[in-house]
């Protein structure tokens, strides 16, 4: 049976839990982060340039924050699902871009990351504790060239503990 | 500390602002990385998995990465005097493990307002072969003249949001 745009309303507008960060940025965490991307800027890693730098300040790059929420000691383990299941795919307890967000029931079961959109206000700084919080921005049921698609708009807004805005990030997927 | 890498009233449609070559990004960059934010999907080290269970062509180099790279590109075409204010990209095309990698920003435009310009760039992520796997936009804000800075943390006024991305993005 074909979806209509009524199973979807509810969701619109739908906020996700205020999420905190296991702990805050850590000097280490930040190495590894830069080093993963290769970004030798010294305002990441060299606390001289960075207090002198225009942040005062040695901070994280501007996106940084939606990779700040990584499993906590006594959180489920990813890995656990490997060994339980050969086709499980390793992101076991990773709810991804929906930061708690109820998933919306759907009969799509393709997904397709449709873009993002983000804006930026200042970085996260080392010692700060970030927090996200999700909600459904638009949920549109159209009609495409071979059935129809759920567009789905997640905005994320990130802060430091609640309080200044990090960015926003607005996510667009697209469920066939 | 570096001021901006160009003189803002010589920007020039068309012309390439910044480059920022990634390299060959092998399989260990690719475990690094999702070693570094804990995404342990199998498509990105696993590559039985990979082509076997979810039909790729091969490990595939995480978006989640791409993404950063976007966001250094924009860094380094504005040097350290600007800031990244809005960022909008899609991903066009999978990058999988042995792509060499270039980012590219362009100059689409810049407006003046205040103390402050807001410069455009379009922004691409390339391979080796020359296809764009993944495009957008960014917003940059520089000061407009010696002294300024730009605000910090960057609150735009609402006369700012008159500046948007291009139609066609």
């Amino acid at each position: 049976m074909a979806a209509t745009s009524a199973d979807f309303e509810r969701y619109v507008g739908l906020r996700g839990p205020l999420k905190r960060a296991h702990g805050p940025l850590e000097r280490d965490a930040l190495r590894r982060f830069v080093q993963a991307i290769m970004d030798k800027d010294p305002l990441h890693h060299d606390l001289d340039m960075a207090l002198a730098g225009p942040y005062g300040e040695l901070v994280a790059p501007p996106l940084y924050p939606v990779h700040a929420f990584r499993n906590p000691a006594h959180g489920p383990d990813p890995l656990m699902s490997v060994q339980e299941d050969p086709d499980a795919d390793g992101t076991f307890g990773n709810d991804g871009v929906y930061f708690g967000l109820e998933p919306i029931a759907s009969p799509f079961k393709r997904l397709l990351n449709g873009g993002n959109d983000i804006e930026f206000f200042r970085c996260l700084a080392v010692g700060e504790w970030c927090t996200a919080q999700a909600r459904y921005a638009n949920v549109l049921l159209k009609e495409g060239k071979n059935g129809q698609i759920l567009l789905v708009d997640i905005e994320t807004e990130f802060r430091v503990d609640g309080a200044d805005l990090l960015l926003i990030n607005r996510q667009t997927l697209i469920w066939r | 500390m570096t001021t901006s890498p160009f003189d803002v009233n010589s920007l020039v449609p068309g012309q390439i602002l910044a480059t920022l070559d990634k390299g060959v990004i092998s399989t260990a960059h690719i475990m690094r990385w999702s070693a570094a934010v804990e995404n342990f999907h199998r498509i990105h080290y696993d590559h039985a998995f990979a082509t076997g269970h979810d039909k790729l062509p091969g490990i595939l180099i995480n978006g989640s990465w791409k993404q950063h790279v976007l966001v250094q590109l924009v860094k380094v075409s504005l040097g350290s005097e600007g800031w990244l204010w809005r960022l909008r990209f899609r991903y066009k095309k999978m990058d999988l493990a042995g792509d060499a990698l270039r980012a590219v920003s362009q100059v689409v435009g810049a407006r003046t307002m205040g103390d402050l310009v807001f410069i455009t760039l379009a922004v691409q992520l390339v391979n080796h072969l020359g296809e764009i796997s993944t495009a957008g936009h960014a917003i940059g804000v520089l000061p407009a003249h010696p002294g300024v800075r730009v605000p910090y943390p960057f609150v735009p006024q609402d006369v700012h949001r008159e500046i948007d991305f291009p139609q066609d993005d």
